[in-house]
């Protein structure tokens, strides 16, 4: 590949004990492509993720993104990328404004910078005109849009997608898809997990990971070529042929546990 | 082929515009959810007017003070841990669903956002824990200026040191369901145990002084006599007054009760050791417990 590889990783592997998260990845993300990650509940997707983002430590092998080392160059590595979660990372007794102005201060943004960086992303996001609102009053499709807007304000060289149309309304996921492409247009570097295999479709390529592995990756029209033996037919159809038909169930996570108290009444020290 | 690395300077981590923010972020919370002030004034009526004049009334005095006197700084102190922890454990759902992912992606320092969150539960907590103080007038305490710096300096140093414990314990907290289990966990036996309500060993006024006429009874306190005849001479028993001691809270309020009421239980010099020694500890273990979240 000629265009220089954002995102490298080398055998990398992470066990919690004696459970195997993720073992020998070796992939390379080019600078401007847009890759999506994919794979059933389990499949070691978050991790990856994880250590990507230097949330979670490399228990072997290597990765590097935008050339600095996930294990030891931590501080460069957060400096060069962007991070939205799957569930809003916001607070949401602040405004729109307020939340963006923390994240200038964290990375670092001097106030003229700040200024402007926050009248850019409320524009972008389409939310100028509830800034002063309560994070608390926007939907989950406003919230997103604030968050990706958030996660550009430093200029990246590497945006991370964690399930970004997850639990988003059919005009709020092609919204945001919209503009993610938008983004790739624009030659950022997009590397996102999805369950949402339509919108895997749209990228540059896909990788599939089962049960800590990655099982297959290249373009989605490669992919269904050598899978299904034809490029007509779905990314499902190769999912599910690579990662069989039974279902994956997980426990709830201390996460999930919060978020449903949440729902049931919540408390006000969320 | 790899992009080519080029050198960040290295971030310090104390940053003042970090702490700043953070602190910031925790009294805005605080001024906009109006719940945790009316909390502050329903405590301070319940506890102090309500028992304080309920049990007052039967009870008459502890080493010369009325009994709502007596539990003014245990009041304030109850008020403190409530807003101190409430502060606290919010990081259990910054953590899982909230804004503390964001920090940890980022470049900044977490030493200095956990400094944020610390200062902010100190600053929460002196505004919380003074709403009792506004009912001193009405119960016959009366602050000088100078007495209520200080009270303000031992409950700023109680907050942060409640703040530390409980960010200390949130992190350690897989999940949060509901402030119960913080409130008749930790709170209650915080504040039971710590000599707020009841003294470690006192003269409890008994029958003579209701006798007595309220002049002589100031000048017999200033003579440094609290109790004349008939009064109980009372005790905890050994179990409890040894719980009392280890409660670390104890000594906070009594510096607290020093300062506002010139009546201390305990040796001085150990109550200020605690109170000058216990914040540096707590915020060294809160700061350290974070800035550990980073890679989990």
């Amino acid at each position: 590949m000629s265009v220089p590889a954002v995102l490298e990783c080398h055998d990398l592997g992470c066990r919690y004990g004696e459970t195997v998260a993720v073992e020998g990845l070796e992939l390379s993300v080019g600078q401007g492509e847009l890759f999506a990650l994919l794979g059933p509940n389990g499949a070691g997707k978050s991790t990856s993720l994880h250590m990507f983002t230097t949330m979670t430590r490399p228990t072997s092998g290597s990765a590097k993104v935008a050339g600095f080392d996930v294990a030891t160059q931590a501080a460069q590595v957060r400096a060069c990328i962007g991070v939205v979660f799957q569930e809003p990372a916001l607070d949401e007794r602040l405004t729109a404004s307020e939340n963006l102005e923390i994240h200038a201060v964290l990375y670092g943004l001097g106030a003229a910078q700040t200024r402007q960086a926050i009248a850019q992303a409320l524009e972008w996001s389409d939310l100028a005109g509830v800034a002063k609102r309560p994070l608390r009053t926007f939907s989950g499709g406003m919230k997103r849009r604030l968050e990706l807007a958030r996660s550009l304000m430093h200029t990246p060289k590497l945006l991370f997608l964690d399930e970004p149309t997850l639990g988003l309304d059919p005009q709020g996921r092609i919204h945001l898809w919209e503009r993610v492409q938008g983004l790739r247009n624009g030659g950022l570097t997009v590397f996102m997990t999805t369950h949402y295999l339509q919108e895997a479709e749209a990228c540059d390529r896909v990788g599939i990971m089962d049960r800590g592995k990655l099982i297959a990756l290249d373009t989605p029209a490669a992919l269904k070529q050598q899978v299904l033996g034809s490029e007509r037919g779905s990314l499902e159809e190769v999912f599910i042929q690579l990662t069989g038909r039974q279902l994956r169930d997980e426990e709830a996570k201390p996460r999930d546990r919060m978020l449903s108290f949440a729902k049931r009444g919540g408390e006000y020290t969320k | 082929m790899t992009l080519p690395s080029t050198s960040l300077p290295a971030r310090p981590a104390l940053e003042i515009a970090v702490v700043r923010v953070f602190w910031r972020r925790e009294m805005l919370r605080y001024l906009r959810d109006r719940s945790q002030v009316f909390g502050a004034f329903s405590r301070t009526i319940l506890w102090l007017v309500i028992l304080g004049f309920g049990l007052g009334a039967s009870f008459r005095d502890i080493e010369g003070y009325t009994y709502a006197q007596y539990i003014l700084p245990g009041v304030v102190t109850l008020n403190i841990l409530f807003a101190a922890l409430q502060v606290a454990i919010s990081l259990v759902w910054d953590r899982e669903v909230g804004i503390l992912r964001e920090v940890l992606v980022s470049p900044a320092p977490v030493f200095s956002v956990a400094l944020g969150k610390l200062l902010g539960g100190a600053t929460i907590a002196v505004l919380q824990g003074t709403v009792p103080l506004l009912f001193a007038p009405l119960i016959g305490v009366s602050l000088t200026p100078a007495s209520l710096l200080l009270a303000w300096l031992v409950m700023a140093l109680m907050g942060l040191a409640v703040t530390g414990f409980g960010v200390f314990l949130a992190s350690r907290m897989a999940t949060f369901e509901g402030f119960g289990s913080i409130s008749n966990g930790v709170i209650q036996p915080l504040y039971f145990l710590s000599g707020s309500i009841f003294p470690l060993k006192g003269i409890i006024g008994g029958v003579g002084f209701l006798e007595i006429p309220d002049h002589i009874r100031d000048e017999l306190n200033r003579l440094g006599i609290n109790a004349i005849g008939g009064g109980w001479v009372v005790q905890l028993p050994w179990w409890l007054q040894t719980l009392v001691y280890l409660n670390p809270i104890t000594y906070f309020l009594d510096v607290l009760r020093g300062v506002t009421l010139h009546f201390q239980q305990l040796p001085p010099a150990l109550s200020l050791a605690v109170v000058a020694i216990l914040p540096v500890f707590t915020t060294a273990l809160a700061t350290y417990s974070m800035v550990r979240m980073r890679r989990r």
